[in-house]
């Protein structure tokens, strides 16, 4: 079956809105140095201001520009969605390819162990474990992906276990094809689809868990985050600073509803695929 | 239930205790220091290092501690929390009817409004009103717990001023009967609003998907053929059939409403599980951090384990299957 993207994305009016969503988050966190003129790590005399020509979101507690350290929040948010997205979908490939690949016994571990872990809310690991290491920005991306993958490998090992069974994969075998080589030319792209949207699924939740552990104050303090920046503003919230609290709430809410639409409209165009994969060997 | 699915649940319990036992120690370093934290410890005499080194059994192989460690689980003893200066129990006793309340109210909510818009609206599948629904619930989707924590406490709290900013109760107040109720109520109304409207978009989404699906099922052409109301089909057929997703889904609903508690809870200064990891997080109360994590883990489990146990019975066709 031959997918045009583009034409689904651009049909759809969920798809065409991620996009510009998406789109304007990118260009703010890649211009974010020419877009204001103070850094965002800047501290000055000049604390908790109102919004002015000067500032155009006020100032913080410490003196430093909100409107700057909100841009900048941008990059923190994308980089960390990104680097948990494509971490997680590798992992989840390597273990669910490699539990339908290799069968026996250490399939059924994988399996058991994945079980085991989407019992747990996922939540309670990653707070336990960050509470204790403290995450810098690569820790967290780690912390992040190691809890994210199971359900994403639980969906390639099924769908790897139905590919296997097509047959340009079996004409494959007969022509001599080994493991390793079927797996990289026909089996990792044909899961294409489904990889893109775990993608997305999940760049989407390390969005907002990012943003809420350092709420929290779990992650580095100083890592500019649209979560730190939250955090300060509903410590001044009597001072009705809602110029501080909106900002990063709505940088955030944009972020994650663009990854949310990209993955529905996504879904839409893939759905007969998808189905199939869903039902079989689950 | 099958026996290899309670030995998934035990595994699950002894990684939880595992985690809770083995990530402080092994981490490098005094386990005192993983153990209370930075903070207390500063404030510690050498003598008391020692004694608590003693008394907490540290000098004592791994496995001896470990031991000792499931027997107080056992007993109920959570540990001592620094930061409070109490049993970690009484704290978690203390706060977990507060977070009962909230989340429980607002599963059954979220539930029964997103499940009869998710009828209703996946029965008009195309039409104007199931339209607008689904594209405005679509957004609401994309809104994280959080954000619409502060929005509410933003407009309602700050700025209208109709509701507390934060508590349970009013301190001091000496309230009782009907306007102690009331009171709580209006402190509840917001962080409960709040929690809600995070659930109720996935449990309105589900449930529509179920209903478009189930519509195109023969046995809804049946019903309709021996000229069954619209009416009954709508509840009787596609609706009782659609709730079996959601129920099923519990677990992973509870795991979210815990989540979106934990942030509305610090956003609303309500006093309950959220509020408290919030507070040990800050004050790095490590033993309250541990039994926060124990407890709340135990509970999901436990609820979870439940739902899987009766679920046979609401939906009898998984007898058959291998689970």
């Amino acid at each position: 079956m031959h997918i045009n993207y583009v034409r689904g994305f651009k049909e759809n009016r969920l798809g065409r809105l991620g996009i510009i969503f998406l789109a304007l988050i990118l260009s703010i966190a890649f211009l974010a140095p020419v877009l204001t003129a103070y850094s965002p790590r800047q501290v000055s005399e000049n604390i908790l201001q109102p919004p002015s020509q000067k500032h155009w979101l006020g100032t913080n507690d410490l003196g430093q520009d909100i409107w700057s350290r909100v841009i900048f929040g941008a990059r923190t948010s994308f980089i960390t969605a990104l680097s948990v997205g494509i971490l997680t979908v590798t992992l989840a490939v390597f273990i669910g390819c490699s539990a339908a690949l290799l069968r026996g016994i250490y399939e059924r571990f994988v399996l058991r162990l994945i079980d085991i872990f989407l019992i747990i809310p996922n939540i309670l690991l990653l707070l336990l474990t960050a509470a204790y290491l403290r995450p810098g920005p690569v820790t967290m991306v780690i912390v992040l992906s190691i809890f994210n993958w199971p359900g994403c490998a639980r969906i390639i090992r099924a769908q790897t276990l139905t590919l296997q069974e097509k047959s340009h994969i079996k004409a494959a075998k007969t022509f001599g094809a080994g493991t390793f080589y079927i797996l990289v030319k026909h089996i990792i792209p044909d899961l294409g689809p489904i990889l893109a949207s775990s993608f997305i699924a999940h760049a989407r939740r390390a969005v907002f868990m990012e943003a809420g552990l350092a709420f929290l104050g779990i992650s580095d303090p100083l890592l500019i985050s649209w979560g730190t920046i939250i955090n300060r503003a509903l410590q001044y919230s009597y001072l009705n600073n809602w110029y501080w609290l909106l900002p990063p709430a709505l940088g955030l809410s944009l972020t994650v509803m663009a990854f949310s639409f990209l993955g529905y409209t996504l879904e839409e165009i893939l759905n007969p695929r998808l189905k199939v994969g869903k039902n079989a060997g689950d | 239930m099958g026996r290899k699915r309670i030995i998934d649940y035990l595994l699950a319990l002894v990684i939880v205790i595992s985690l809770n036992f083995f990530l402080p120690r092994l981490l490098p370093g005094d386990p005192l220091l993983s153990i209370y934290g930075e903070d207390a410890l500063i404030t510690m005499t050498p003598e008391a290092k020692v004694e608590l080194t003693r008394r907490m059994g540290l000098d004592k192989p791994l496995w001896e501690q470990f031991f000792n460690y499931l027997s107080g689980i056992v007993k109920g003893d959570l540990g001592y929390s620094y930061y409070f200066q109490g049993p970690v129990l009484d704290l978690l006793l203390g706060a977990l009817p507060w977070t009962l309340l909230l989340t429980g109210l607002a599963l059954i909510i979220s539930t029964l409004i997103g499940f009869i818009l998710g009828v209703e609206s996946g029965w008009r599948k195309g039409r104007l009103a199931d339209q607008g629904l689904l594209t405005g619930f679509m957004f609401l989707n994309g809104f994280p717990d959080l954000v619409i924590g502060l929005f509410l406490l933003l407009l309602f709290g700050v700025v209208l001023g109709l509701f507390p900013l934060g508590g349970a109760m009013t301190p001091y107040s000496q309230l009782t009967g009907v306007s102690l109720l009331l009171d709580v109520l209006h402190h509840l109304f917001l962080p409960l609003s709040a929690l809600v409207l995070t659930e109720i978009a996935s449990c309105y989404l589900l449930t529509r998907t179920t209903v478009v699906t189930l519509l195109e099922e023969p046995f809804i052409l049946t019903a309709r053929a021996k000229g069954i109301k619209p009416k009954n089909i709508r509840y009787r057929h596609v609706g009782r059939n659609s709730l079996l997703p959601i129920v099923t889904r519990t677990g992973v609903r509870l795991g979210r409403l815990f989540t979106g508690a934990l942030f509305i809870e610090t956003i609303f200064a309500y006093p309950g599980m959220g509020l408290l990891i919030y507070r040990a997080i800050l004050g790095r109360d490590f033993p309250l951090i541990q039994g926060v994590f124990f407890l709340v883990a135990v509970v999901i489990l436990l609820i979870n384990f439940f739902v899987e146990l009766i679920y046979p019975r609401i939906d009898p066709r998984v007898k058959n299957n291998a689970y």
